[in-house]
């Protein structure tokens, strides 16, 4: 019965977002074939992401960089590349990539993959951080650009690093009144992302962009500012801010509160490892590109041969990296497959915009000190509805180790398995370094498919 | 200087915590008392095994030794709690008529201990389990089992213990590098981070124990690694309350095994094996292959194992799989687990090989050890699980 459900390629690739369509589009401008697999309704990844077919238009501006996007997006739609949305990949072996689309169980089959799986929302937990109206920068821009949903009236904006920026126009182009953007880095600290600014054009015309859209909406960032903890009724309030110290420590005594219905909070990327991991590909811990990363080399070939990985699950970089390091996995592949040498600036251009992507974030890697936000009996695991307390508890008792942690108390144990407690819970380890380093679970089923989808995987 | 101890305990799983318990209670106040672990404390086959609670009634001493151990568990939830303890008693099911008739046997030997257990018609299943196949032909339900989730249970035991002596002393991610010895006679350990000496050492290492005896220069104790696949639900989908069996199991899990567990063709085998989570998740297991140390998912056997659950519940075809894995539990030649002394060497102590049933027998496991290392009478006769039996 599962027979008919197998694709054959040349190339896989997961996801189709910039990295994904810029393989895809470069490696079916080739003549190969290529099978794209996406979570979402269409191409774009989260970055640019489309509104849902029939969706009515939302107005929401859009700085220069989206125009890269809108032509990827654009020349992808134009070439052959088979793009199978609403696909979540579940399983993976070299060359063959499991997936679950419209309930069905699907196989792919493929000399090569490339892995371009974008990133999760860094979330740190404060007080308050559960209750409905607080949302991740990215679910808030799924929401208003995705969607065009207007989440709340007063909305506060606090995190760290460059997605701050497009999560304050959203809203602010949605018709939100931005009460507050508060980033948590010094401005002292930020300048170090100057150079990587300055030295980019393109980067230097997005933040004047953004600059001029937050003077224009009124909104000032201020540095070295965070949410210590938010209230309400049932949902967001009330959000009490304040000022932080250099590793990101709450000054309790600048504690002040302000009135808001909706806190949007991007502490940052994580990576999205998961599936190179379960391929076997090797991996290391780089904090300033948002955690474990995927190791590659310089033509974006992982550790396993035939997988390749791009964009973020290499160390979060943003859309360009992203666009430029597909570019360049297809070049190699085109390489093996039709002899075609790879043309020198590709490989110069990934190398370019990686390095001007690393200058910036250096700025922003994660501030310790933010652990410090949450209290004894605020949340750390939501899908398991365990306490910070309780998880201290467990490392006393069961070993400092983020595994100890987890088996002590059932933190990162659900339905999210750690994509979203995983850096808290690292964080609660971080005080023993001598403890081994515990990578992100990688076992099937990557994504959490229904039963009869793994009874039904089609054998190859 | 080496540090001193009274008691060292090697193996951090669900018996090395049951031992320390034990110990605790009754060696004398304020004896001195280690539990290491190289890794966590629950990490191994403690974090990758079901959390049963079963009554074995196959004759009276494993009667005895099952359903007193399942006693020491409800007192361990009234004492400490915190494990997520459900007693919500086991359903025997089956669906090959060849198996019904093992409804009536089984019930017969609960009965001959005294015990009691139901035959459900296939209404009377409905009503109890209305989530399960209709065409079902009834099912055989005994009130004596039920679930704990073994990771946080470890926990319990150690907090009962620190409660009863301070001096438990709990070092997880602190592996043992030698045993130390004079003559016949242990002398402690030697450890990564410096020697420890003590009277007692216990070896609960599970399917680690025999490389801890070589370690001792003893010869390789009799217990190989048994591979279960397992798999997790997500939560708020379990269609079942009561933890269910297929009654095949009784044949398959406790008979003598058909293959030989030093070879590596094993096929495997399977019995169904469910159980609700506190969280309304649903962990479906069980599978047993002999594979060596290799923690590789048997995705045949995972199959196989989803098929039959699907078969018992059908709405499990359409709940989300969240994780699956592979737990190794520590198989005894001989099927019975090791607890005592181990004469060779005066001073070393065994617990150990209790495979599927680790969690049902830990707590009696550590009565029997801490009773014979403090010299009481055991609460059961604990002859047939001396590791000197293995001496010939």
């Amino acid at each position: 019965m599962s027979g008919e459900r197998i694709v054959d390629a040349d190339v896989g690739v997961l996801g189709a977002g910039p990295g994904g369509m810029a393989a895809a589009k470069a490696l079916a401008a080739a003549g190969l074939c290529v099978v794209v697999l996406d979570e979402g309704h269409r191409a774009g990844g989260q970055i640019f992401r489309q509104l849902p077919p029939g969706a009515p238009h939302a107005a929401i501006a859009e700085p220069p960089s989206h125009a890269h996007g809108h032509a990827l997006i654009d020349g992808f739609g134009a070439s052959k590349v088979e793009l199978r949305s609403g696909a979540s990949v579940w399983d993976a072996k070299p060359g063959r990539l499991w997936f679950e689309q419209d309930g069905a169980s699907w196989l792919l089959r493929c000399k090569h993959i490339v892995l371009a799986p974008g990133a999760y929302d860094r979330c740190i937990p404060f007080p308050g951080w559960t209750l409905p109206g607080v949302l991740t920068a990215g679910a808030l821009q799924v929401m208003v650009r995705g969607f065009g949903v207007v989440p709340g009236k007063r909305a506060l904006v606090v995190g760290s690093g460059p997605l701050l920026l497009p999560t304050v126009t959203a809203l602010a182009s949605a018709g939100v009144e931005v009460v507050a953007a508060l980033e948590a880095s010094s401005r002292w600290r930020a300048l170090r992302a100057l150079p990587g600014v300055l030295g980019n054009g393109a980067r230097l015309r997005e933040a004047l962009w953004y600059g001029r859209k937050l003077l224009t909406a009124g909104v000032k960032l201020q540095w070295g500012w965070t949410v210590f903890g938010v209230e309400g009724d049932g949902r967001v309030q009330r959000a009490t801010i304040g000022k932080v110290d250099a590793d990101g420590r709450p000054r309790r005594e600048t504690a002040r509160t302000i009135e808001v219905d909706v806190v949007g909070a991007g502490f940052g990327l994580v990576p999205s490892i998961e599936a190179g991991l379960l391929l076997g590909c090797a991996s290391r811990l780089l904090p300033a590109r948002g955690g474990h990363c995927l190791v590659v080399d310089a033509e974006q070939r992982t550790s396993v041969a035939g997988v390749y990985a791009v964009g973020e699950a290499c160390g979060i970089g943003g859309a360009e990296v992203a666009m430029a390091e597909g570019e360049l996995a297809a070049a190699a592949i085109v390489r093996l497959a039709r002899g075609a040498p790879i043309a020198a600036g590709i490989a110069r251009k990934a190398a370019r915009e990686r390095k001007a992507a690393d200058a910036l974030l250096r700025a922003f890697a994660p501030l310790p000190g933010l652990h410090e936000l949450a209290q004894p009996e605020t949340i750390v695991c939501r899908c398991e509805d365990v306490t910070l307390a309780r998880a201290k508890a467990a490392a006393a008792l069961h070993g400092g180790s983020h595994r100890a942690i987890k088996i002590g108390c059932r933190a990162g144990m659900g339905p999210c398995q750690a994509r979203i407690c995983g850096p808290s819970l690292q964080a609660l380890a971080c005080g023993r370094p001598e403890l081994p380093m515990d990578l992100p679970v990688a076992q099937t089923p990557l994504k959490a498919v229904r039963s009869e989808t793994i009874l039904n995987a089609p054998e190859g | 200087m080496a540090e001193t101890a009274d008691l060292i305990v090697v193996g951090g799983g669900i018996v090395g915590c049951a031992v320390v318990q034990h110990c605790a209670e009754l060696l004398p106040k304020g004896a001195r008392i280690v539990l290491l672990d190289r890794g966590p404390v629950a990490g191994a086959a403690s974090a990758s095994c079901m959390g049963h609670l079963m009554v074995t009634p196959d004759d009276a001493q494993e009667y005895a030794f099952s359903a007193t151990s399942v006693k020491l568990w409800a007192e361990l939830e009234e004492r400490e709690g915190g494990f997520d303890y459900n007693p919500t008693g086991a359903l025997y099911l089956a669906d090959d008529p060849a198996d019904v008739e093992l409804f009536a046997v089984l019930q017969q030997q609960f009965a001959d201990h005294g015990d009691r257990a139901e035959i459900l018609d296939p209404r009377q299943l409905r009503d109890r389990e209305p989530g399960l196949a209709h065409d079902l032909p009834g099912a055989l339900f005994y009130r004596g089992d039920g679930v704990v989730l073994p990771m946080m249970a470890c926990g319990a035991m150690l907090r009962q213990a620190q409660k009863h002596n301070p001096n438990v002393d709990v070092r997880p991610h602190t592996p043992v590098t030698g045993m130390l010895r004079q003559g016949d006679r242990m002398l402690g350990v030697q450890t990564a981070n410096g020697a420890i000496h003590a009277e007692h050492v216990v070896n609960c290492c599970g399917v680690w124990a025999p490389e801890l005896a070589e370690m001792a220069g003893q010869p390789r104790l009799p217990i190989v690694p048994r591979a279960g696949n397992l798999a997790i639900t997500g939560h708020h989908v379990t269609p079942i309350q009561t933890q269910l069996l297929e009654i095949s199991y009784i044949r398959f899990a406790h008979g003598a095994a058909k293959v030989d567990p030093t070879r590596t063709d094993d096929p495997g085998g399977h019995a169904m094996n469910m159980q609700p989570q506190s969280n309304g998740g649903c962990l479906i297991g069980s599978t047993r292959q002999f594979r060596g140390m290799d923690r590789t998912l048997n995705k045949a056997l995972l199959h196989r194992s989803l098929l039959r659950a699907q078969r018992y519940a059908p709405g499990l075809a359409h709940a989300p799989i969240v994780r699956t894995w592979v737990g190794l539990r520590p198989y005894s030649l001989d099927k019975r687990p090791l607890i005592g002394p181990w004469p060779p060497l005066r001073g070393l102590w065994i617990a150990a090989g209790h495979e599927g049933l680790g969690i049902t027998l830990s707590p009696i496991t550590g009565r029997l050890l801490a009773e014979q290392i403090t010299g009481r009478p055991t609460t059961i006769d604990a002859t047939p699980y001396l590791p000197a039996r293995f001496l010939r």
